[in-house]
């Protein structure tokens, strides 16, 4: 078939095989698929509006012992520069951002074999007693297997005492990309693509919504791609616990594997994958865009290649502002670049419920300032 | 496509019939919701004139002074002399900036109160005797405004000055937004678009290409942004003598119009590059000008209509003193990179736009005339790109390696023969083909030792009518090369044109010249042979495979247009003022399949052009004329 056949198949809500999804990256030409995708996206999500989150991503610690050749945030213990911080501090910083209007708090840390579980549900069970209004997205699968392995208990069974401590909702960095191939080479001590979705299958399975990431431009390839898609929505088909799916590329400042890959990818790659995660995953919710990741000029037009969702305003972040990526904003901005992008801001929960409708004004054609 | 803004569809039609919009369909575009499908109409818009290429220069930047007589709200560059910042730069200074590899000296700068006429002509002379093979892009229609009333010359006087100093094109700047509203505003100093409009007016006169810009995202408004479309592409119809369109994104800076760090959006961005391709359906090119959409506006611009993105730039102090946010200078390979991450060719060019270097594998050449329409429907899923390129350029770049197939003119084939496999297609006459023309002053006999203007795009049409001077008529001429571009026929006692350019000149007349010859029916009725101006050829070095899916795709491209009229020949033929019918004729008077008589045909002419054995690529050169 070719692109455009494809194209037209997506739009009569049929899903696409791995096959067609291949040529849709080599064949289609960017607008093509942009179009598809923001007809898809209008299914999924009506209405000329874009979400956002007031969040931030906070560190409890950055020693870790998986050694990823893509992070230029974690240290050894003992390293310089190496920290943990108490439950004390966490809780103090979560209350800090709560007063300035954070509703989701991201948390993670490295995999810091030195943390026993009690930490871990010590923050989980004070913040949700302690910063009300605040709902907790706590740890990533690479984090939940450390805790099970230093408790010595079942992935299952971690995740049921996170929720009764009162974690409801888990991030879904970490999966990189789903291939084992490429994990092998980019983060061999991190575990395989099984484990990132077995973790993400079990905390479905006890009601725990998730997202699903993908970090690309680095090692992989156009089918890794692909297989990548296509895992997160066979898990999608088996439990409807994934929210939303976000794409970024890697960053590669300060890292490792800064000898190989020099340059992040391109802002034509990243709609590129926003336009085809959102013609593939017929079956994820939304699909996110980030002023964050790649720069507020390409979030704002990803917002037209099928993203319905702009990310969080990241009050706090250092994994990408250790491989030097720094970009800020305000709830403000936010709510200014979604309004000029030509969409009505509305400001959610980690869930998606609405808080808050910021509608833009209109735009004056005839007469006076644009 | 997929149109999701219903609204639009009346307009894709139009877009797609190359008919024009109309000022409220301009608004439209400006105002609907889907972006994507503004985008991808003027994306359409831009692959039907430009195929996948992009187009790139090595340029540099000269501000001689920042020292300037006005004081407009918008500008951070302007000084006044004596401030801290103001600076003047002698030639020597100017001269030292320039390096051999430059293609493009762009000359603008301050209006100071007292340099004389000879400074600025000493400039332009000496920029042209340091870098004699660079084109000199100088002086915005402000500065010429500003010479002619202090200098107390007429417009014309003063570009014909500076084009007799080595000027060859004029750069766009200084039409800020056509609107009396916002000039009494933001520029009330500045020349208003009528100026503006008479001294580009008076330059295609003269045989000076320009660029043409508009400043938007300060306080102005859609509607203003329409008009200033419209009214340029007015001029456009009038003179032909706009190369390229320039949107320019207001950079707040430290101006107080906007408050600093307040942009154009992205989107914003993006949809005026997409409405300028689709209004300006007659001006050739759009910029995405990287320097101020930043690198990754620009690169996704190139999807949404943009088959420029300026070039290296030198010094760019006026976007830079306003903050602009992107690096002062991007090396080629930089530039090249961020066109092909896009998707695109890159290319290259000279001022007029033809392709010096490709930089890409699997590139098909496409005479850009209607008559080779017909050859390229089936490439649009292809792993192959097209590159739209005039036919004497084609050769070059397969000489270097540059293009690996493409409908190659007949002397540039046999110049290249050994290295070359034919593909089994050919651009071949009938009996007549209305697209190689001698416009004429007088009879055949009459042109005995006058001056004939030739057509620079290609070889073969020169020697055809090289070979019906002498050996059909006994006529001896001198033989003159025209430039690329807007060009001068008032010295000449005939002109050689080919294709769209005569096809146009055949139906609207080339005033002065009453006779018009049609050089394939002179070769027809003395040969009782088809004439071929091109055959379809592939580089040897091309993989086996590639050569035949490239030959497969012509036989498909062909069988598609079969007897149906094609849309897509259909609106390239409006586009040059041809109704359907007219086209449908035009194309029905071809034959695209190389048989007998066509490689008779072919070595007959060898024997004509090429006697005793002179090589195709030893052939007496015409003397080039500027």
């Amino acid at each position: 078939m070719t692109a455009a056949e494809i194209c037209a198949k997506a739009l009569a809500g049929e899903r696409l095989t791995a096959g067609e999804g291949l040529t849709l990256i080599a064949r289609a030409s960017l607008l093509e698929l942009g179009e598809a995708a923001s007809a898809i996206r209008y299914r999924h999500n009506p209405g000329e509006r874009v979400t956002f989150h007031v969040d931030t991503n906070p560190n409890y610690s950055n020693i870790c012992n998986v050694d990823c050749i893509f992070c230029a945030f974690y240290r050894h213990a003992g390293d310089e520069g190496a920290y943990t911080h108490t439950v004390d501090e966490m809780i103090a910083s979560f209350k800090r951002a709560a007063a300035g209007g954070v509703t989701t708090i991201l948390l993670q840390g490295g995999v810091n074999p030195a943390l026993p579980l009690d930490y871990y549900l010590e923050l989980v069970s004070r913040t949700a007693a302690e910063v009300p209004g605040v709902t907790p997205h706590f740890f990533s699968t690479s984090e939940i297997l450390g805790m099970a392995r230093v408790a010595r208990l079942s992935v299952p069974d971690v995740l049921r005492r996170l929720w009764d401590a009162g974690l409801r909702t888990i991030p879904g960095g970490g999966a990189e990309i789903l291939s084992d191939r490429v994990k092998r080479k980019i983060s061999h001590l991190k575990g395989t693509s099984e484990d990132w979705l077995g973790v993400m299958r079990e905390a479905h399975r006890i009601g725990y919504r998730t997202t699903a990431t993908m970090m690309y431009g680095h090692l992989e390839t156009d089918e890794d791609i692909i297989a990548h898609l296509e895992s997160v929505r066979a898990l999608q088909d088996e439990t409807r616990g994934f929210t939303a799916f976000i794409p970024w590329s890697f960053k590669p400042g300060n890292t490792p594997l800064e000898k190989i890959i020099p340059r992040y990818a391109t802002p034509v790659r990243y709609l590129q994958m926003i336009a085809l995660a959102r013609v593939y995953l017929d079956n994820v919710p939304h699909i996110q865009a980030s002023w964050f990741s790649e720069g507020k000029k390409t979030g704002q037009i990803a917002l037209h290649f099928g993203a319905d969702d702009f990310g969080g305003t990241l009050q706090e972040e250092h994994v990408h502002e250790a491989a030097n990526f720094v970009n800020r904003t305000s709830t403000g901005e936010c709510i200014r670049l979604i309004h000029e992008a030509g969409f009505d801001a509305v400001q959610r929960t980690t869930l998606y419920d609405v808080l808050r409708v910021f509608e833009r004004a209109a735009v004056p054609a005839e007469e006076g300032a644009v | 496509m997929h149109i999701r803004d219903t609204t639009l569809l009346p307009l894709w039609e139009k877009v797609r019939r190359a008919e024009r919009l109309s000022a409220d369909d301009g608004m439209a575009l400006f105002t609907s919701p889907d972006l994507i499908a503004v985008g991808a109409m003027a994306a359409e818009a831009q692959r039907l004139r430009s195929g996948d290429a992009v187009y790139y220069v090595l340029n540099q930047k000269i501000e001689p002074t920042n020292v300037c007589v006005l004081t407009c709200r918008f500008c951070d560059f302007a000084a006044k002399q004596g401030d801290a910042r103001a600076y003047e730069m002698s030639t020597d200074e100017i001269v030292a900036r320039l390096t051999p590899e430059i293609r493009e000296v762009h000359i603008t700068g301050g209006m100071p109160p007292d340099w004389p006429w000879e400074r600025y002509l000493e400039i332009v002379r000496a920029v042209r005797a340091r870098v004699p093979d660079a084109d000199i892009k100088a002086f915005t229609a402000v500065e010429i405004d500003f010479f002619h009333k202090k200098f107390r010359m007429s417009v014309e006087q003063v570009l014909r000055e500076l084009q007799a100093a080595g000027l060859q094109t004029m750069p766009g700047g200084g039409a800020e937004i056509f609107s009396e509203r916002v000039r009494r505003r933001l520029f009330p100093q500045k020349i208003g678009a009528r100026a503006w409009l008479d001294i580009h007016r008076t330059a295609h006169r003269l045989g000076i290409p320009t660029n043409s810009t508009m400043l938007y995202g300060h306080i102005e408004t859609l509607r203003e942004r329409v008009t200033h479309m419209v009214r340029l592409r007015e001029l456009q119809d009038e003179t032909g003598g706009f190369l390229t369109f320039i949107p320019l994104a207001f950079q707040s800076g430290a101006t107080g119009i906007k408050p600093p760090g307040v942009f154009t959006s992205a989107t914003d961005d993006l949809r005026t590059i997409a409405v300028s391709r689709l209004m300006l359906d007659n001006i050739p090119h759009i910029k995405a000008y990287w320097v101020m959409l930043t690198e990754e506006v620009a690169s996704v611009a190139l999807n949404f209509g943009a088959d420029d993105i300026d070039g290296t730039v030198g010094g760019e102090k006026i976007a830079h003193d306003a903050g602009a946010v992107s690096p002062m200078t991007l090396a080629a390979d930089r530039l090249t990179r961020l066109i092909t991450d896009a998707g695109k060719i890159p290319v290259e060019r000279d001022a007029h736009y033809n392709p010096l270097r490709v930089h890409a594998a699997g590139v098909v050449g496409k005479i850009p005339y209607l008559n080779s329409v017909p050859f390229y429907t089936a490439f649009g899923d292809s792993r192959f790109r097209i590159l739209p390129v005039v036919p004497r350029r084609m050769g070059m770049l397969a000489a270097r390696g540059e293009l690996d197939a493409g409908p190659f003119s007949l002397m540039d084939y046999l110049s290249q023969e050994e290295s070359m496999e034919l593909l089994g297609w050919c651009i071949a006459t009938r009996d007549q083909v209305k697209s190689v023309m001698l416009f004429s002053r007088g009879g055949w006999r009459d042109l005995e030792g006058r001056r004939i203007g030739i057509t620079d795009d290609t070889a073969t049409s020169v020697h055809l009518l090289r070979v019906l001077l002498e050996h059909k008529y006994g006529v001896h001429a001198t033989l003159e090369r025209l430039h690329p571009g807007v060009n001068s026929y008032a010295g000449f006692d005939a002109v050689l044109l080919i294709g769209d350019e005569a096809l146009r000149r055949n139906k609207y007349g080339l005033n002065g010249f009453e006779l018009v010859y049609d050089l394939a029916r002179e070769w027809y009725e003395w040969q009782k042979l088809p004439f071929v101006f091109a055959v379809w050829a592939a580089r040897k070095a091309v993989p086996a495979d590639a050569r035949q899916e490239i030959a497969a795709l012509l036989g498909r491209s062909l069988a598609l247009c079969g007897s149906d009229f094609i849309p897509a020949a259909g609106a390239h033929g409006r586009r040059i003022g041809l109704t359907d019918g007219e086209t449908q004729e035009y194309l029905e008077g071809f034959n695209y399949s190389l048989g007998e008589r066509e490689r008779e045909a072919i070595a007959v002419f060898r024997r004509l052009a090429l006697p005793s054995g002179r090589r195709a690529d030893g052939a007496r050169r015409p003397k080039e004329v500027r």
